[in-house]
């Protein structure tokens, strides 16, 4: 079977070489439904309970909602399984997603040879391959963690020459270490050229002899907004010196003779080589390119590090207000595991605080967007039609500015609710421009003919309440998706 | 209960449109809030030209006195505030130096955050946004989804816990599109329905947004003319002062207008008379010049102020940018401003280099807490009492500044 898929793919992909683009996405579309699995499934049981089903459950945070038919595959291999199968990307296969989303080529050049490419081009890429992945692949948990990381170690691309540097980045800081160790993911973003740009660091030097003042920006957000957390225990000083630690690594794509020019380097007479300390722990003068190493050793290491990772993933995972004995168990997972990111999500998927926090988070629009997408086995290349929705509902992505992240709150969200309830009236209509939606196949195997409870438990994972089944009752299908995907139901998860 | 009284009172809203509308028009003023995000360099907006400090800690960095517009025998605007140079000479346009935050952990977040809640780090959080808190003392009932508008996709820390704040880009975009030959009528009654059902949050804001929906909607048959051939710029801060504008000329209530400029965390390349951010200057000053235009005949109807999270250091780094400070000059815009004057004491009284409290050595003094100026300008604008700002800032004994 894997043999005649590839060979299928391979004649597909000479196909595509030799058709017209938009025929070509025809035709991934064509093999995605037919041969791999983006069919929806002849039957379907959604789960019709009080409380939404344990399982949806899992999917709807684990994952970016359910794609048709993945309830009953997680049901029939359990949650323990499941959870592993997830946090080991590299066991599935994920070729229908790769052959929507394995075509942008600018995602493949190294930081300095990106700059081959126009700004439109690369915004376009990236964007686009973000929301195919997090549609698409089956990979779903490690997607819903490059989303994460992507937050944490926020690069806007419209800063400097960000968008030249942001895809290799993603590739190699975000999605390398999505799954990994918590300590490699921070050694790697401190050097990535996208981030020295964005944070300056880039420009921090300390020549000597001369009164050349480090420039703190990353130093601070290091500590602040990557490791520690603003109250994690550090002083004005400790910031200080940790810009000392990093001065002098930079990156110059117009570097003289250069073995590789798309990597950053350190430029030892830039650096401040004295004595340091940091966090009360000395680094001793002459490290040289070594304090970097150092310093993240010790900021990770920094008992602070560990509680606000822990409560950043619950907030993400579990609730906005997680409850602290969980929050405590996964610090004390971060610093057991020395960071290990699977470990953590194993502990906080698995616990019973997880289990019952159904439905306390409000799903972010990105979320929103992808999770209704998915629930209706909708198919896109993601265009821009697709992606301006989600600029209006104030989530686009790769363009929060400042270096926090989107936020986890509920607040920053509320005021484009406006937008979420046209982005799901358009797409179950078959409005939405760049998404083709086909409500029969699920309508056939949901035996949902006008039946509100069938979408309903489709769509949310339990069964309406009265006031719900009165309110999205409609005169017909696409209505009645349109209104569950605008209810306040859908909007959380 | 929550939703009867609150659809109680959107019938009562319905009922009482017109009689309302006539006896909020004789008195509407609108506070619109323009917040520079990223830490403004200040210094280098009212220009301390006769200051020798100045110019030595800044070698680059530093705008020229021969550049700049001189406003007294000590400070000057920076060129590109050459729009609002006439605006300081009528008094309507003015400043206090050094104002600021006491929160020393010089994160842009803790003291957007900080100055948002109109917090500060000694005192117990009053819960909320200042902006928020303000109208929600105002009293609920006061309120309609229009009394508070934020330009943009976020609502701002500032409004959080206001009874009712709409965010928008535009007010032409405002509708609710079913279906082509869909029941329209019937999709805004579902919606109502299951949102009124939600009693978190997430419902109220449901139901602000379906009424908000329906307020904007009268507003929307007509192509909105500027006047006096305004000309705002062509970017989101531009667009974003026109429909403040649009807003405050249908007299809809609007109390508050928030609006951010970002951009303005300037540590490398910064730039003096010209560069970054000049432009970013320039954006500013065109746009508020613009919405003056615009508002001609209105002008008692509104008062603009601009603040930012924390001003710049004095002297410069060595990318040619400046790392963060503490004290800024806040500056305000209107008829009841007493402009015309940078007040405060002289700024360049930098920190010392051993005080390792503060955001590095070289930060201006923190003199004036903000949270006066913020109190006093409500005053001069809404009409904030004594009452109301001891409520609205409970931690501190306010007083009075002379800005407005």
């Amino acid at each position: 079977m894997p043999t005649s898929r590839r060979s299928l793919l391979k004649t597909s992909a000479f196909g595509c070489g030799l058709a017209a683009l938009a025929s070509c996405e025809r035709i991934t579309t064509a093999v995605n439904r037919e041969f791999l699995g983006e069919a929806v499934p002849t039957e379907l049981h959604p789960p019709e309970g009080q409380e939404i089903d344990p399982d949806f459950h899992l999917l709807s945070r684990a994952a970016f909602g359910p794609w048709p038919g993945d309830v009953q595959r997680l049901k029939a291999m359990g949650q323990a399984a499941w959870i592993e199968e997830q946090l080991h990307p590299e066991s599935m296969a994920d070729t229908a997603c790769n052959l929507r989303a394995e075509r942008f080529e600018s995602l493949y050049f190294s930081a300095g040879d990106a700059y081959e490419f126009r700004k439109p081009v690369l915004r376009d890429e990236i964007t686009r391959h973000s929301l195919l992945r997090a549609i698409y692949s089956r990979r779903q948990l490690f997607e819903v963690m490059v989303e994460f990381w992507t937050d944490h170690l926020n690069i806007d691309l419209e800063k400097g020459d960000c968008i030249y540097l942001k895809p290799s980045d993603d590739r190699e800081v975000i999605r390398a270490h999505a799954l990994g160790n918590f300590y490699e993911l921070i050694r790697a973003s401190a050097t990535s050229p996208a981030m020295l740009v964005y944070l300056d660091g880039k420009t921090n030097k300390v020549r000597k002899k001369t009164d050349d003042q480090p420039n703190e920006n990353y130093a601070r957000e290091l500590m602040e907004l990557h490791t520690m957390g603003v109250h994690g225990g550090y002083s004005q000083k400790d910031v200080r010196e940790a810009a000392r630690c990093l001065s002098g690594w930079t990156f110059d794509r117009n570097r003289f003779l250069a073995m590789n020019q798309s990597e950053s380097f350190f430029k030892p007479d830039w650096h401040d080589d004295g004595k340091k300390t940091v966090l009360g722990q000395p680094i001793a003068a002459g490290g040289g390119a070594g304090d970097l190493d150092r310093l993240v050793e010790i900021v990770c290491s920094h008992p602070s590090t560990a509680s606000f990772m822990a409560l950043k993933l619950c907030r993400r995972f579990v609730s906005a207000t997680p409850p602290e004995g969980l929050v405590k168990r996964v610090a004390a997972e971060f610093t057991r595991t020395r960071g290990d990111i699977k470990c953590l999500l194993r502990l906080l998927l698995s616990s019973p605080e997880f289990q019952a926090s159904q439905g306390q988070l409000l799903k972010r629009p990105f979320k929103f967007m992808v999770s209704a997408i998915r629930a209706l086995a909708a198919d896109t290349q993601a265009e821009k039609s697709v992606l301006e929705p989600l600029q209006r509902m104030g989530h686009g992505l790769f363009q929060y500015p400042t270096p926090d992240g989107y936020s986890d709150d509920e607040l920053p969200w509320m005021g484009t609710l406006m937008w979420r309830w046209n982005f799901g009236l358009a797409l179950a209509s078959g409005n939405q421009p760049g998404v083709r939606v086909n409500l029969w196949p699920l309508r056939k195997s949901l035996n949902a003919g006008k039946k509100t409870s069938a979408w309903f438990a489709h769509l949310i994972g339990r069964k309406p309440t009265e006031a719900e089944f009165k309110a999205t009752t409609a005169t017909d299908d696409p209505q009645t998706v349109g209104l569950i995907l605008a209810s306040p139901a859908f909007q959380r998860c | 209960m929550s939703t009867l009284t609150r659809r109680s009172l959107l019938s009562k809203l319905a009922l009482a449109a017109s009689p309302a509308l006539a006896a909020t028009q004789r008195e509407e003023h609108t506070l619109i809030h323009v917040f520079l995000r990223g830490g403004a360099d200040t210094l280098n907006l009212m220009v301390p030209y006769a200051d020798d400090q100045y110019y030595r800690l800044r070698p680059s960095l530093a705008v020229k006195a021969s550049e700049a517009i001189k406003l007294n025998d000590r400070y000057a605007l920076h060129p590109a505030l050459k729009p609002l140079e006439a605006a300081f000479k009528e008094g309507r346009f003015g400043a206090v130096q050094s104002v600021g935050v006491d929160n020393t952990s010089g994160s842009h977040f803790e003291c957007q955050d900080q100055m948002e809640h109109g917090d500060s780090m000694s005192g117990t959080p009053a819960g909320g946004g200042w902006l928020g808190r303000f109208l929600r003392i105002r009293g609920s009932e006061k309120q309609s989804p229009l009394s508070a508008v934020a330009i943009g996709t976020a609502l701002p820390e500032s409004l959080r816990g206001a009874p009712a704040a709409s965010v928008l880009e535009r007010l032409d975009d405002m509708a609710i599109k079913a279906a082509q030959g869909a029941d329209s009528a019937g999709v805004v009654k579902a919606l109502r329905a299951m949102y009124g059902a939600d009693v978190t949050l997430l419902g109220e804001r449901g139901l602000e947004t379906l009424d908000l929906f329906q307020k904007v909607g009268a507003l929307q048959g007509t192509p909105y003319q500027v006047e006096n051939a305004a000309l705002y710029p062509k970017d989101s801060f531009g667009t974003g002062l026109r429909e403040i504008a649009r807003l405050i000329k249908a007299r809809l209530g609007l109390q508050v207008a928030c609006i951010d400029l970002g951009g303005w965390d300037t540590h490398f390349f910064q730039g003096n008379a010209t560069g970054q951010q000049a432009e970013k200057i320039r954006t500013l000053a065109e746009g508020l010049a613009a919405l003056e235009a615009d508002l001609k005949s209105h002008r008692a109807n509104y008062t603009i102020m601009i603040a930012t999270e924390f001003g710049r250091r004095v002297y410069e780094n060595a990318s040619l940018g400046t790392d963060h400070g503490r004290g800024f000059a806040l500056m305000a815009l209107g008829d009841r401003v007493k402009g015309g004057h940078v007040l405060g004491s002289w700024p360049i009284q930098a920190d010392d280099d051993g005080n390792v409290n503060t955001p590095g050595p070289g930060g201006l003094h923190l003199e004036t807490d903000y949270r006066h100026v913020f109190a006093e300008v409500l005053r001069g604008s809404l009409g904030l009492s004594s009452a109301e700002s001891a409520k609205l800032f409970p931690d501190i004994t306010l007083k009075s500044v002379g800005l407005m």
